[in-house]
C-alpha cells in the first residue's frame, strides 16, 4: 500500500536502473557526471535561485516546438523579445503519455516536412545531450513544463539534461490528464521523482518543483486547488525537494483571484516545514480564451492586473492566439510584453479593494475542511488520505478526467463572477460553507431568473471567450465581433 | 422526458493522447438534452475503442474531438478500422486540429480526406453540431425538442 515515507537509496537505485532501461535514450543518464554539469552552471542559470531571489512578478511563456534547432530559437526570441525573465521547455502530448515511439514519429515528420507535427519538445528523444545544447545555448533559467502522469524518464533525462526546474505533482498531473491511470500508481511515480530531485538538492543542485495549480483549468473553486497544491508540497517535501512553487490559475475574478493567491501563500508556509522555500505562481487564465486577439489580450491584462496586486513570485503568461493552440512565437512574445507592461505600471501602486480578507478567510477555511478530510482519510498518512479522499469524493476536482476522482464537483459563478460551488458530490465541506455557496448561486438565479443547472455551468465555462465573465442568459447576444 | 421515436445512437470521444474533456461533456449534456443516445468515451481513446463502441452500440455517428494538434498522426486509417470492425457511421471530428495557427480550409481538407463526413473548427457550438447530426441521420424536429434545445 502507498504510504507517505521516503524512498531510501536503494530503492532509488533499483528504480532508477528500472527506468532508464525502458528507452534508449535512458542509457546517457548518469548521476554523478549529471551533478558535475549542474556545477558548472552560471548562478543566472540557476532556476531556484534565480526565482527566489527576485523581489518582483518574474515573468514566464509556454513554448515547446520538435527540433532542438527551432526550440533554441524560439527561446531565444522569447528571451529578446519578449523580456521572459524565466523560460520553458513545454513537453508534447505524445511523450506526455509515454508513447516515445509516436514522439519518434512526430520528430521526424518535423524533420522532413518543415512543419510543426507536435505540440511541444520530446525531451526523452532528444536525451541528455540534446537537452544540455538547449541548457548551454539559452542564456535563462529553463523548467520542463508537461502533464506527464508518468514522469520518471522524463525527469531522469531532463535532471541529467541541466534542467533545475520541474512543473507537475501526482494529483496535479493524473486528475486533469489521463483517465486510467491510478492514483496511487501516480503518487509512487511522482515519489521517485521528487526522490530523485531531493537526491540533486542534498548534494547542493536545488531542483525546484512546481505543482500544477491550475488542475482542469475550468472554473476550479480555489479551495481545492489549494488543498491540491498543501497535498503535493507536503509529498515532494518527504522526499527531499526544498524548493517548491506552488501554483494558482486565474478565475477572472480579481477579489477571489488576489484572495486565493494570499491564501495559497499562507497555507503554503503554514503547511510545510521551514527549510523549504515556497513561493507563489499565478497562471493567467487557462480556460478557453476569445478567438479575437484583441480580446484574447484584455483577458490577459486583467491576469497582469490581478498578478500586481497579489504579488506572486512568477506569473504563467498566455498568448493572444489561445484561441487557436499553440502560439507564433510573435504572439508568445506579445502575451509576455502586455503582462510586463500592466504589471509595472500597477506595482508601483498602493491598490486597496474591498472585500478581498472576507474573501480569503473563506478559502482558508474551506481548504483547512479539505485537507483535514484528505489526513484523516488516511489516518495521519498524506499519500493514503489522497488516494481514499478522491475515491470517496471527499476531495474532488470539477471536469476531471480521470478515472481515480469521482467528478461530481459542479462549479458555477455567482452574482459577482466568483467561482462557487453548484453540486458538491461528496466534497468534505461544512453545511456552514455549503449554505454560503448556495445563497450565492440562488441570488444569481434570481438576477437571470432561471434554475439553477447544468446549462449555467456549460454558459459559464464559455463566457470569457464569449467575450463576458459571468455566462448570463442575454451574454453574447448584441456583441459586435 | 418527451419519447423520441426517431431517437439516434452517437458515440463520443477524445483521440489519441489528448485529455482535454469540458467539450465532450458539455456536448453530451447537450446532445441528451436533444434526444440522442449518447456513447461518452471520455479522453484518451482508440480508434479501436472508438470502433468497438459503434460497433456494439450500432452507432448512427462517430463524433472525433482532439484540442491538442495531434489529431492528422491519430487518424490515419480512422476510416479503415471502422469498416473492419463493420461500422458504418457518419464521422465527424472538430476542435484544434492542428498544431499552430493553421488556416482552416486546408486542414479541413487534410481531415475529409481522411474520410470524415464533416470538420469542425473550434468556434462550433453545441446546437451547429445537433443541427448538422438532424440532417445527416434525418431526425424531424418538433416543437417539444426545438425549446429544449434552445433553452
Amino acid at each position: 500500500m502507498i504510504r507517505d515515507t521516503r524512498l531510501p537509496s536503494d530503492e532509488l537505485r533499483r528504480i532508477d536502473r528500472g527506468i532508464r532501461d525502458t528507452w534508449p535514450t535512458g542509457e546517457a543518464v548518469d548521476f554523478q557526471e549529471a551533478m558535475a554539469f549542474h556545477e558548472r552552471l552560471p548562478t543566472h542559470k540557476r532556476f531556484a535561485q534565480v526565482l527566489e531571489r527576485s523581489e518582483q512578478p518574474l515573468l514566464q511563456p509556454r513554448a515547446g516546438v520538435a527540433r532542438l534547432g527551432e526550440q533554441i530559437d524560439l527561446l531565444e526570441y522569447l528571451q529578446a523579445d519578449g523580456e521572459a525573465d524565466l523560460l520553458p521547455t513545454t513537453i508534447d502530448s505524445y511523450t506526455r503519455d509515454n508513447e516515445y515511439r509516436k514522439a519518434q514519429q512526430g520528430l521526424e515528420a518535423a524533420s522532413e516536412s518543415g512543419a510543426e507535427r507536435l505540440n511541444g519538445f520530446p525531451a526523452v528523444n532528444h536525451g541528455v545531450e540534446g537537452c544540455r545544447k538547449l541548457i548551454e545555448a539559452v542564456d535563462a533559467p529553463i523548467e520542463v513544463r508537461h502533464g506527464t502522469p508518468d514522469a520518471r524518464l522524463l525527469a531522469a533525462i531532463t535532471f541529467a539534461g541541466g534542467f533545475q526546474s520541474f512543473e507537475g505533482g501526482p494529483i496535479s498531473y493524473n486528475i486533469p490528464y489521463t483517465k486510467r491511470q491510478g492514483l496511487a500508481t501516480t503518487i509512487e511515480h511522482w515519489q521517485y521523482v521528487d526522490r530523485l530531485a531531493g537526491a540533486y538538492t542534498e548534494r547542493g543542485v536545488r531542483i525546484n518543483r512546481e505543482p500544477f495549480g491550475p488542475l482542469t483549468g475550468t472554473l476550479v473553486p480555489p479551495s481545492i486547488a489549494i488543498t491540491v497544491m498543501l497535498l503535493e508540497g507536503m509529498l515532494a517535501t518527504t522526499q527531499g525537494v526544498r524548493s517548491l512553487t506552488l501554483g494558482y490559475g486565474q478565475v477572472g475574478n480579481v477579489v477571489q483571484d488576489v484572495a486565493a493567491l494570499r491564501a495559497l501563500r499562507a497555507l503554503g508556509n503554514e503547511c510545510l516545514p521551514e527549510e523549504v522555500c515556497v513561493t507563489t505562481v499565478f497562471h493567467e487564465w487557462m480556460g478557453g480564451f476569445p478567438p479575437d486577439e484583441a480580446r484574447a489580450s484584455g483577458v490577459i491584462g486583467l491576469g497582469g492586473m490581478t498578478a500586481a496586486i497579489a504579488r506572486p513570485d512568477k506569473v504563467i503568461t498566455k498568448s493572444p492566439q489561445e484561441f487557436r493552440g499553440v502560439p507564433t512565437k510573435e504572439a508568445n512574445a506579445a502575451g509576455l510584453r502586455t503582462t510586463r507592461q500592466i504589471i509595472d505600471m500597477a506595482l508601483e501602486q498602493d491598490i486597496d479593494i474591498d472585500g478581498i480578507d472576507e474573501e480569503q478567510a473563506l478559502i482558508e477555511r474551506e481548504t483547512r475542511q479539505l485537507l483535514e478530510a484528505v489526513i484523516g482519510h488516511g489516518d495521519g498518512d498524506v499519500a493514503r488520505g489522497t488516494v481514499a479522499a478522491f475515491e470517496s469524493g471527499a476531495l474532488d476536482v470539477p471536469f476531471a478526467p480521470s478515472e481515480s476522482a469521482q467528478g461530481a464537483v459542479l462549479p458555477a459563478r455567482d452574482d459577482d463572477g466568483r467561482v462557487r460551488i453548484l453540486e458538491f458530490g461528496d466534497l468534505a465541506i461544512d453545511d456552514e460553507i455549503k449554505e454560503i455557496h448556495a445563497a450565492r448561486l440562488a441570488q444569481r438565479a434570481e438576477t437571470e431568473g432561471r434554475a439553477q443547472s447544468f446549462r449555467m455551468v456549460a454558459d459559464d465555462v464559455d463566457a470569457i471567450s464569449d467575450g463576458r465573465l459571468i455566462g448570463r442568459p442575454s451574454g453574447g447576444e448584441g456583441r459586435a465581433d | 422526458m418527451i419519447p423520441h421515436t426517431m431517437s439516434r445512437t452517437v458515440v463520443l470521444g477524445v483521440i489519441g493522447s489528448d485529455a482535454h474533456v469540458v467539450g465532450i461533456t458539455i456536448l453530451e449534456q447537450a446532445f441528451s438534452a436533444a434526444g440522442l443516445t449518447v456513447i461518452n468515451l471520455g479522453v484518451q481513446t482508440s480508434q479501436a475503442e472508438f470502433a468497438e463502441a459503434a460497433d456494439r452500440h450500432d452507432a448512427d455517428a462517430v463524433l472525433v474531438s482532439s484540442l491538442y494538434g495531434h489529431a492528422e498522426q491519430d487518424c490515419q486509417g480512422f476510416q479503415e478500422t471502422l469498416e473492419a470492425h463493420g461500422v458504418d457511421a457518419v464521422t465527424y471530428i472538430g476542435g484544434n486540429l492542428a498544431v499552430g495557427q493553421d488556416d482552416f480550409e486546408e486542414t479541413r481538407e487534410t481531415f475529409e480526406d481522411l474520410g470524415f463526413d464533416r470538420v469542425f473548427d473550434a468556434e462550433t457550438s453545441p446546437e451547429e453540431a445537433i443541427a448538422a447530426l438532424r440532417r445527416d441521420l434525418r431526425i424531424p424536429i418538433t416543437d417539444q425538442e426545438r425549446v429544449t434545445v434552445t433553452s
